[in-house]
């Protein structure tokens, strides 16, 4: 298959390969990977990284490697996630360790909204957040989302249901984001 | 929401190989429900890491595999018997980040114990590993305890090399002899 690769102002979304994989398991290695089921060891955190390729091969769609495209540096991991016994799809990111601050995920994680408004058809999305992880609260609040409900899940504990705004109410859909 | 069943929205790349009583052929989203009953199975995982917690994990190491025959070319084929169309068992390829180097597995479901199904299969998957993929003379990780698998593996001719870990468990390191045929 090929996953398709979108571009921001600043930013590529593409498939994960396995080059990516250190800077993959040093971020859930890390305590920056405390809200998402981290920290883990490589080995985990390698399975971990497999089955986020499964993924874009089960469902046909899944997380792209985030690149800074003017310093070729992987900066982080988002795009939509859907494991056994979610809610729902939801929009996901993790900034990589010294890629915070600079808007990152708000820009990688409109692509990806996007990509599954315009190219899946879908009406809506939400995001998964742990109530203490502020930092990832302030970016779904920047990209319109409300939270709307709670989840509780086995493994992760108590989450919040972030809703984004539909197709229709984002003025710009966002196709040019990867065109 | 549950996966949908009627997946993989993309094909894998596998080739579909054929035995007198089997397919093997790729992952497809209606093995979740066969291979979740396996790796929730404390009895029958307990030499492999298991059992899983959940179906969330379950659901990770299901794909897993798939994400596995993406970056390497080969990976875990299931097992489907031909007389009756149920999957019975996953036989492959494996060389996870933290393995020694590739190696030939086993996972047979309940269903598809003590008729020779896993022979049958490992030997397909071992020629195909030999003439297709250049990975001749094999290993197989087996835990020490684990009496059928090894009975397996000595059935299939391999022969032990020595004592080793895998995930700070230990087994046994399990050479196979060269597949006839393979390229030098």
């Amino acid at each position: 298959m090929s996953i398709p690769t979108l571009t921001t102002d600043r930013l590529i979304l593409r498939a994960p390969e396995q080059r990516d994989f250190d800077a993959f398991a040093a971020f859930f290695g890390s305590d920056r990977a405390k809200f998402v089921g981290g920290p883990q060891d490589r080995e985990r955190s390698w399975r971990q990284f497999a089955t986020e390729a499964g993924h874009w091969l089960l469902l046909g769609y899944g997380r792209w490697m985030v690149v800074d495209s003017a310093t070729g540096t992987v900066v982080g991991m988002v795009g939509i996630w859907n494991p056994e016994g979610w809610p729902e799809p939801e929009i996901g990111w993790d900034l990589f360790d010294g890629s915070e601050g600079k808007g990152y995920a708000t820009e990688a994680a409109a692509a990806a909204r996007a990509f599954a408004y315009d190219a899946l058809g879908w009406d809506t999305v939400i995001s998964l957040i742990a109530p203490a992880n502020v930092a990832s609260a302030r970016v779904a609040t920047r990209l319109g989302a409300l939270k709307d409900a709670e989840f509780d899940h086995p493994r992760l504990g108590h989450l919040h249901v972030y809703r984004h705004p539909g197709p229709q109410d984002l003025a710009d859909g966002g196709a040019e984001a990867y065109a | 929401m549950t996966l949908p069943r009627d997946m993989p929205a993309h094909p894998i790349p596998v080739p579909r190989l054929e035995t007198e009583r089997l397919i093997l052929r790729g992952p497809e989203g209606r093995d979740f429900d066969a291979v979740c009953t396996f790796q929730m199975d404390a009895e029958r995982t307990k030499f492999i890491g298991g059992p899983v917690a959940d179906a969330f994990e379950a659901w990770g190491g299901f794909c897993r595999v798939i994400g596995h025959w993406m970056w390497n070319g080969y990976g875990f084929w299931t097992l489907e018997e031909k007389a009756t169309g149920q999957a019975v068992g996953r036989i492959g390829l494996i060389n996870h980040v933290t393995w020694p180097e590739p190696e030939i597995g086993w996972h047979m479901f309940a269903t598809g114990e003590g008729r020779g199904l896993a022979y049958e299969g490992a030997l397909a998957v071992r020629a195909h590993g030999a003439t297709h993929l250049g990975l001749d003379r094999l290993i197989s990780l087996i835990d020490p305890d684990n009496h059928r698998s090894r009975s397996l593996a000595e059935r299939m001719g391999a022969v032990i090399e020595g004592p080793s870990e895998l995930l700070d468990k230990p087994c046994l390191i399990y050479r196979h002899p060269s597949v006839q045929g393979a390229a030098a």
